[in-house]
């Protein structure tokens, strides 16, 4: 890495996140999930209604196109345009906002299914992002 | 869960009244601005309007004990500028500046109210979109995101698009007869920052900022002030020439799943904006077919399409063939932001629209006036958070 590298944009750290960062880096992504219901937690969080006991569980990496857009304008130096940014609706339940890698479809993408990649950034950081799955 | 009561607050209705509206030079600002200089900061933006709200409603300094600062300002010192000690002082944005204006004034904490907004956003440079994006502290999907490239609050609204118009057959050539009406008002505004007129060609041609939204579909972003004075309603009545009446009000919130976008996404908040339309028309006593002018917060042009069919303008998945058909421009059955909105007017986070209702209903809107205005209907959805107030003569 030298200094022209740019800086990924840093994730908000809260109490919370550093597992599921610190899970990611392992490239074994989890999420809590509450042992009694079964909620999963996206973002994470202090807890799920009621205040059940919650367990970090690794996520299948499978799911569902909800939307997408391209971004023509640069706001971000890791990010020069175009790039595109997808919302996915993971199979166990939690939306994340992520970018889908290689091929692109053609036309509408809503309801693609969709495979967790661990993508390595040019300044060292892993982010969960997608592929298409067929 | 989100209550189904229609008649929590009965006692708002016409318990407060506008009688005093001003706002600073817009135009001359954006071109003072252009030309690399800095007229004022927020607080003497705020001032400026301020001062001409206070000459409009013929009242005097004195005579104001209560005063709600925007959000881009500090309230006390505000205040100090202003020179008003109160005995009622809050913050908030436009639309729950007026509400809680009312509230304070039913409820006695206070008589006549002043509800002030200045915002230096475009010599101060303030960034909407990175890592610093505003409004972060107060919405976490706004900053959440930046690690994958979503950082602008217009991204936000193109992915709500991008799902609306797959969800209901929506097309972007419909959403560009939002920003032809309004480019339409805004030609008869002397007022407005953009006031050249625009055809569905040249909104089509115009490049994409975060696609599928086009730049016509972006607020502007211009230094300015708002201000806007509320008084009990039977003095304003015995004082005021032209009293602009708080008629209805209602909210309801989408707080759940709001960080990855959910209700953005799945239901394009739908489900709140019809319940604060039910509590604000219940309130009122009137519905969609009373109103003659829509005022809606506009930050992005998107707001429009989602308030037609959440407010019981359009049945749902017909928003688009009602900006066809029944059109929100001049000469259209809808007349809609009819000052130019933010797209076109001034982007002042909807306080200039309040200024906007409230002079649709005195009659001084000139070229761009509504004929026989009686009821104006003010809706803002910003994060999923539904707010509807109706104001009437």
């Amino acid at each position: 890495m030298n200094a022209e590298t740019p800086q990924t944009p840093a994730p908000v750290m809260g109490l919370y996140d550093r597992p599921m960062w610190d899970s990611i880096r392992e490239r074994k992504m989890r999420l809590q999930r509450g042992k009694v219901s079964g909620t999963w937690l996206y973002p994470p969080g202090p807890g799920t209604p009621g205040g059940e006991e919650l367990e970090w569980t690794p996520i299948s990496g499978n799911g569902t196109i909800l939307s997408w857009v391209i971004f023509h304008r640069q706001y971000l130096p890791a990010y020069p345009a175009p790039y595109n940014v997808i919302a996915v609706r993971l199979d166990e339940g939690p939306t994340i906002i992520s970018n889908l890698e290689g091929k692109t479809p053609e036309g509408n993408w809503i309801g693609r299914r969709v495979k967790l990649v661990y993508a390595d950034m040019p300044d060292g950081a892993v982010l969960p992002r997608f592929t298409l799955a067929e | 869960m989100n209550g189904t009561r229609t008649d929590a607050t009965p006692r708002l209705r016409r318990a407060a009244a506008v009688v005093g509206v001003g706002h600073t030079d817009w135009v001359g600002d954006w071109k003072r601005a252009r030309a690399g200089e800095k007229p004022a900061d927020s607080y003497g933006y705020a001032m400026r309007a301020f001062e001409e709200a206070l000459r409009d409603s013929g009242l005097k300094r004195e005579d104001i004990d209560g005063l709600i600062a925007g959000p881009t300002t500090a309230y006390e010192r505000l205040g100090e500028v202003l020179a008003i000690n109160p005995r009622w002082g809050d913050q908030a944005d436009a639309v729950l500046s007026v509400v809680q204006a009312a509230m304070a004034i039913e409820s006695g904490l206070a008589e006549v109210v002043a509800i002030v907004y200045g915002n230096d956003q475009r010599t101060a440079g303030t960034q909407y979109g990175g890592p610093q994006a505003m409004g972060g502290d107060a919405f976490l999907s706004y900053v959440y995101h930046s690690p994958w490239g979503l950082t602008s609050q217009g991204a936000l609204y193109a992915l709500t698009f991008q799902a609306y118009m797959h969800a209901r057959g929506f097309t972007e050539a419909e959403l560009g007869e939002v920003a032809v009406a309004q480019r339409g008002w805004s030609s008869m505004n002397p007022n407005a920052i953009m006031r050249q007129r625009i055809t569905i060609e040249d909104y089509m041609a115009s490049r994409y900022v975060c696609e599928p939204l086009h730049l016509f579909d972006y607020c502007l972003i211009n230094d300015g002030g708002v201000a806007l004075i509320l008084m009990e309603a039977e003095r304003a009545k015995k004082l005021c020439p032209h009293p602009v009446f708080v008629e209805g009000i209602g909210r309801s919130d989408l707080n759940r799943g709001a960080t990855s976008l959910e209700p953005r996404l799945t239901e394009f908040y739908l489900s709140a904006q019809q319940q604060a339309a039910a509590r604000s028309y219940a309130m009122a006593g009137v519905g969609p077919e009373d109103m003659d002018v829509l005022q809606v917060y506009d930050s992005f042009s998107v707001h429009v399409p989602l308030a037609l069919e959440g407010y019981g303008y359009a049945r749902i998945g017909e928003a688009g063939k009602f900006l066809r058909e029944s059109r929100i421009g001049p000469g259209g059955k809808l007349p809609t932001n009819t000052s130019g909105g933010h797209l076109s007017e001034t982007y002042m986070q909807g306080w200039a629209h309040q200024i906007e209702c409230v002079r649709q209903l005195r009659g001084t809107c000139g070229e761009r006036q509504v004929a026989d205005c009686r009821h104006v209907h003010y809706t803002s959805d910003v994060a999923g958070k539904a707010v509807s107030v109706i104001y009437a003569r």
